[in-house]
């Protein structure tokens, strides 16, 4: 009632903004309704609803196709349950400890299930494709990303001139090349260092790209988390007798990266977005399945289906993950009085 | 009577000019309290901070329960010496990520290598101690300032050390709970404990200091017996001082 009253006396007094309100509104209950309509009326999700195989594993061999759908099932799995289970510190010690271990397992687990080995049959990575290929390049490449990330933001804090000049460089260098040139360098550089013998994987190649390339942004975020840490840490646990190095592993940089999540959060977001750039080298992610699906003549027409669909994909793994790292930050204490 | 603490001649200087400490000299003896005064900027910080290695002198000898503290001290000699004093601060500087266990046990686990079990207990001891076993499971924000102090002062004392550092360890505590990180450094002192306290707590000093230090623009202007000093101070600095914060 109370706020009826309030919203007619603010049309009474700015009669423009009012209109211009209404006119909005208008505008968004108009978009809303023909994309509704178009989504449960108009639109053929056959080309979607036949293939979701093929966008879940590409041309992954038929007989083998559980395995990458197992991993993306377990995958969900895990991230339902990581959200349901409340994990307050303290209060439920035992999964705010398993539960990151099982996330951890779940990178050589993916590696297993795709390529094959300990019994499985070996798929080749060029058969590798679709949402498992996709969230596997997020994964492995922020994960090697995450460590190299935190050195480099080390070495451009360090008191080393010669460390902190060249982490610098490699940093300004890395944020200045766009990623799809590291890529394509990616690609045509890397087999120039290993011995002419060794064929490496496409994907492996791919991925050591992308990380190179995200480290430099982490880095940024992390250093942003290490300023934030007044030196009174560092000197209660040097007064302890803790070495610098513990220091560092024990007070700042949990702190550090604590403060970095939001940061890095969106750098994860940015990584599992930019995997379909890797469509453009050839890798058959879910953008690469969705053109190969599209070049098909039987589906002419129904392109926007395919992008409305890999629209939703992404909008939920990236939802995921905001959500998980909201999680994470919220599973620990408050820091300097900032509720976290 | 074993001497602590040897400082002779000891000089400390920023930048260019500054001298923060200028050719101050103080012995320690085992077992006594030394507070130390004197208006802001007259180096007590400096001065407390020389003794665990936080500062490095420029000149002069420093000399901790045997160990010599000068600017070619090796650092891991600097390491060991801090596992030997124990250092409490004006803002408590606890590690706001750990639990109050966690915090009091980190250097006990890490440094001396005990067991967890062995480690919680004595830091559930010493909560004991302090008077706020029932905080051991919080985290330092949910705590109030006097409490908070309280486990900075058992953080420093589960590495049993032989010398304990204040520097202002009441000046950021609201009236009402000074006096309960005070009781504590109290019994601290009854129980034998080595102590160079920084603070203007007069009560405090009068009561529990051995000796006091009376410092300003970084020399030592006035050194007595706790009586003599509130008494008789020989120095007109030192009376004018008194008289000011009295
Ligand atoms: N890191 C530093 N760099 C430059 N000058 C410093 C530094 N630390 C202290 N000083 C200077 O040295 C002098 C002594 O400082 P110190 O902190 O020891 O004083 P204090 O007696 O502890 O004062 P307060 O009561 O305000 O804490 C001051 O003039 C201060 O400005
Ligand atoms: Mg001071």
């Amino acid at each position: 009632m109370r706020a009826c009253k309030a919203l007619i006396r603010h049309c009474r007094f700015y009669p423009i903004d009012s209109v211009l309100s209404l006119g909005v509104i208008a505008l968004i209950i108009w978009v809303l309704w023909a994309s509704i309509s178009w989504i449960v009326q108009a639109a053929d999700w056959s080309v979607v609803s036949s293939h979701l195989p093929l966008f879940a594993s590409g041309s992954y061999p038929l007989d083998q196709r559980w395995r990458p759908l197992l991993w993306i099932s377990l995958l969900a799995a895990l991230t339902l349950i990581t959200l349901i289970v409340p994990i307050k510190r303290g209060s439920n010690r035992w999964m705010g400890m398993v539960l990151p271990w099982c996330w951890v397992f779940m990178i050589p687990l993916g590696l297993v299930l795709m390529a094959g080995g300990l019994g499985l049959t070996p798929v080749p990575s060029r058969a590798w494709g679709g949402i498992s290929l996709t969230l596997l390049l997020t994964v492995c490449s922020a994960v090697l990303a995450l460590p190299f990330g935190i050195l480099l933001a080390l070495g451009r804090t360090s008191d080393l001139p010669v460390l902190r000049h060249s982490s610098r460089l490699y940093i300004d260098v890395m944020r200045a090349v766009p990623l799809i040139a590291v890529l394509f360098f990616g690609k045509l550089l890397i087999p120039l260092f290993l011995p002419m013998q060794l064929e490496i994987n496409q994907v492996l190649r791919a991925v050591v790209a992308f990380a190179l390339f995200a480290a430099a942004y982490v880095a940024e975020d992390v250093r942003g988390g290490l300023q934030a840490i007044p030196e009174t840490q560092r000197e209660a646990a040097a007064v302890l007798g803790l070495s610098p190095l513990q220091s560092l592993q024990l007070v700042v940089l949990p702190q550090a990266l604590r403060i970095a999540i939001p940061a890095l959060t969106n750098q994860a977001i940015g990584l599992l977005q930019n995997t379909s750039l890797m469509a453009l080298l050839g890798l058959v992610e879910l953008l690469g399945i969705a053109q190969n699906l599209l070049a098909n003549p039987a589906f002419i027409g129904r392109h926007l289906e395919v992008y409305v669909w890999l629209g939703a994909l992404y909008w939920l793994f990236c939802t995921a993950m905001a959500l998980l790292a909201r999680k994470i930050e919220h599973s620990g204490p408050t820091l300097n009085g900032r509720s976290a | 009577m074993t001497t602590a603490i040897k400082a002779d001649h000891i000089c400390k200087t920023y930048g260019a000019e500054h001298r923060a400490l200028d050719d101050v000299c103080v012995d320690v003896i085992s077992g006594e309290v030394l507070v130390v005064m004197g208006p802001s900027g007259s180096g007590k910080s400096t001065l407390i901070r020389t003794f665990n290695g936080l500062e490095e002198i420029d000149s002069g000898e420093l000399d901790v329960l045997g160990i010599k503290l000068d600017n070619e001290a090796d650092p891991r000699h600097v390491q060991r010496i801090r596992r030997r004093v124990g250092m409490v601060f004006q803002q408590f500087n606890l590690f706001p990520h750990l639990s109050i266990l966690e915090n009091i046990t980190l250097a006990p686990m890490r440094v001396q290598k005990q067991t967890r079990v062995q480690a919680e207990a004595k830091a559930r001891s010493l909560l004991e101690q302090m008077g706020i076993s029932e905080q051991a499971d919080k985290y330092p924000a949910q705590l109030s300032g006097g409490q908070q102090q309280r486990v900075a002062i058992a953080r420093a004392l589960a590495l049993n050390p032989e010398i304990m550092l204040f520097d202002e360890p009441t000046s950021a505590l609201d009236p009402e709970r000074v006096k309960e990180v005070l009781d504590a450094m109290r019994t601290l002192a009854n129980q034998g404990m080595t102590m160079v306290v920084v603070t203007h707590e007069l009560g405090f000093a009068r009561e529990v200091a051995d000796r006091v230090l009376f410092m300003d623009s970084g020399r030592v202007i006035e050194s007595a017996d706790a009586k003599t000093f509130f008494n008789q101070a020989q120095q007109e600095r030192t009376r004018k001082f008194l008289n000011q914060i009295n």
